[in-house]
């Protein structure tokens, strides 16, 4: 009970300093920070989630490997984009992003793809109740 | 005045603390707040008895504002429990407390690493008085930071999975208990909100995509990590026995083959994630490193760069001195003066706070070659580099003690026995072993020696 209430009387306190590191802080930018904040709270919980949630009520049909597969490709899609969008690459630097990621990321899609095939094919019998 | 609180002792004492109000944590906030309070006014008082009086009334007070904090707050009117408000909106079967649990030891574990080598990194580059850090080993920076980036690379289908699992939770019926209960909803957002923003942040910079983050990445990134740190403790406090319960008791427990088989997913997404970008700093494995933003081998004389001349705004003319300032008064060196003085090699990596790494063997000047010729003690200075950059944050970069006098740091002129490019800093730059590539400062015009007064 002691390590909890120290817990919770720990994190607030460090709350508290990175709030006042975020507002007066050597080259503080708090607005920002703050419109960034919420936008990746909202964007989870009211566009990514809905989204990802219906996507899941499609293939749940599917069956379990299938859905472990989309989990990973989502990650996997997640790391991917702004290195397919590419546009953090600046024009005078060619070691920035040098690799074709749109074609790397569909080739690691196919490999995803073919495992979960795989894994479902020569998956041992299951009981009848599971699927 | 002493019956006031006996009174309010006695009735709290035998009010029955509302089984909900469990997860707000009202007995450690009762035990240990009154204690404290009334230790406070204690020291003030006058005699022994008063003191105790005092302390009872404070007891009374804190008990009093903690039942305020955790009374029942009344329900809001059924008819607003609509869509994912409603009982049982979310079906599936895989989430459990159990399920949550694992991935929040995980996730917990994976922004402790971060958080720890996130803060080394910024205290390397900010280092306080109290701060050391040594020049060897040469690759400790080099894998601090590559652990960094691939274990917050990582951390996405660890949040990700994590946060759906407790999804439906942000629909729980009454939305307000308590103010208590408020309280610890508005951490959890907060700890969500900061976790996102490390991850996703993290992200677009190794991408160098800075136009999404209206802020400057390194201090936003500073200073949330503080804010999740802190949301994180909070949520480990407040959900201690939940998790420990979850966690325990393993036969009596229905098998779950659904969590197993998501798990593992977790992990093979996290173990996808690491192969197919750690390339970008363990070189056996760069051909696997299919979504990693930088190959070791990829750039001018097979080493990636960071800033471009172009984008520093340097021109070098033929007439370049470099002008080194000591006790021993200023001096300018041109690149055939460098060049006559006693040349070393030195194989190190550059190692940039974005997580790639990629060695090269270095050709040039040792720094403490260059103290002595200023007239310090390369045993003692500290030597302050700066570029022919005029702006920009890195433009200049302090080197203590250690890294001045270890003979591999050196004012590189050559690598791999070519001069150098005008992307890694020609005519001149600095390499010193375990720093981040910050503070390689590159395109060196001037050195000033400072001894320990």
């Amino acid at each position: 009970m002691k390590t909890r209430a120290a817990l919770v009387a720990a994190g607030a306190a460090l709350m508290a300093y990175a709030s006042i590191g975020l507002l007066v802080g050597h080259s503080a930018q708090p607005i920002g920070i703050a419109v960034f904040l919420l936008a990746v709270l909202v964007g989870h919980d009211l566009v990514w989630m809905p989204v990802a949630l219906a996507a899941g009520l499609l293939i749940a049909r599917c069956g379990m490997v299938a859905r472990v597969a989309a989990v990973i490709a989502a990650s996997i899609g997640v790391v991917a984009l702004p290195l397919v969008l590419g546009h953090g690459q600046p024009a005078d630097n060619p070691s920035v992003l040098p690799l074709h990621y749109g074609r790397n990321l569909l080739l690691i899609l196919l490999v995803i793809t073919a495992a979960a095939v795989v894994r479902k094919k020569f998956a041992r019998p299951k009981r009848p109740r599971d699927e | 005045m002493v019956r006031n609180p006996r009174r309010a002792l006695k009735s709290n004492a035998e009010r029955k603390v509302p089984a909900e109000a469990d997860r707000a944590m009202p007995s450690d906030a009762e035990r240990t707040v009154p204690s404290d309070a009334g230790r406070a006014v204690g020291g003030d008082g006058d005699g022994g008895g008063e003191r105790a009086m005092k302390g009872h009334a404070t007891q009374a007070v804190a008990r009093r504002v903690l039942e305020r904090v955790n009374a029942p707050l009344p329900m809001p009117p059924s008819a607003l429990r609509r869509g994912p408000l409603r009982e049982g909106a979310f079906r599936s079967r895989l989430r459990s407390e159990r399920l949550t649990s694992v991935l929040g030891v995980a996730l917990g574990v994976a922004f402790g690493v971060c958080f720890v080598t996130g803060l080394l990194s910024h205290l390397i580059q900010h280092p306080p008085g109290w701060f050391w850090w040594p020049s060897r080993p040469v690759w400790l920076y080099r894998v601090t930071q590559g652990v960094h980036v691939a274990t917050g690379l990582a951390c996405v289908p660890l949040l990700g999975v994590k946060l759906w699992s407790v999804f439906p939770r942000l629909f729980a019926w009454p939305p307000i208990r308590s103010i208590a209960h408020a309280a610890e909803r508005a951490s959890v957002a907060a700890l969500v909100a900061a976790a996102l923003f490390q991850v996703v942040s993290g992200v677009l910079n190794i991408a160098h995509w800075y136009a999404p983050m209206p802020f400057f990445f390194t201090t936003g990134h500073y200073w949330v990590a503080w804010l999740a740190v802190g949301a994180l403790l909070v949520h480990v406090g407040v959900q201690l026995p939940v998790v420990r319960e979850a966690l325990r008791r393993r036969k009596d427990r229905p098998p779950e083959p659904g969590r197993r088989a998501l798990l593992t997913g977790v992990a093979a997404a996290a173990g996808l994630i690491t192969l197919t970008t750690v390339g970008q700093t363990v070189r056996p494995l760069s051909g696997l490193g299919l979504l990693a933003p930088r190959r070791p081998g990829i750039g001018p004389q097979g080493l990636p760069v960071n800033k471009t001349a172009v984008a520093a705004g340097i021109a070098v003319d033929a007439g370049y001195r470099l002008v080194l300032t000591g006790p021993a008064g200023e001096t300018s060196l041109g690149l055939a003066a460098l060049n006559a003085m006693p040349q070393y090699t030195a194989s190190l990596p550059i190692a940039c706070v974005e997580g790639w790494s990629a060695g090269a063997t270095w050709g040039g000047v040792r720094l403490r070659d260059l103290v002595t010729l200023a007239g310090g003690d390369p045993e003692r200075a500290t030597v302050l580099v700066e570029s022919l950059q005029r702006t920009g944050r890195y433009r200049a970069s302090t080197l203590p003690p250690e890294h001045v006098r270890d003979p591999l740091t050196l004012i590189a002129l050559r690598i791999g026995g070519e001069v150098l490019h005008l992307d890694h800093g020609y005519p001149a730059r600095l390499i010193a072993p375990n720093r981040p590539g910050v503070l390689q400062t590159k395109w060196v015009g001037r050195i000033t020696v400072r001894m320990p007064r």
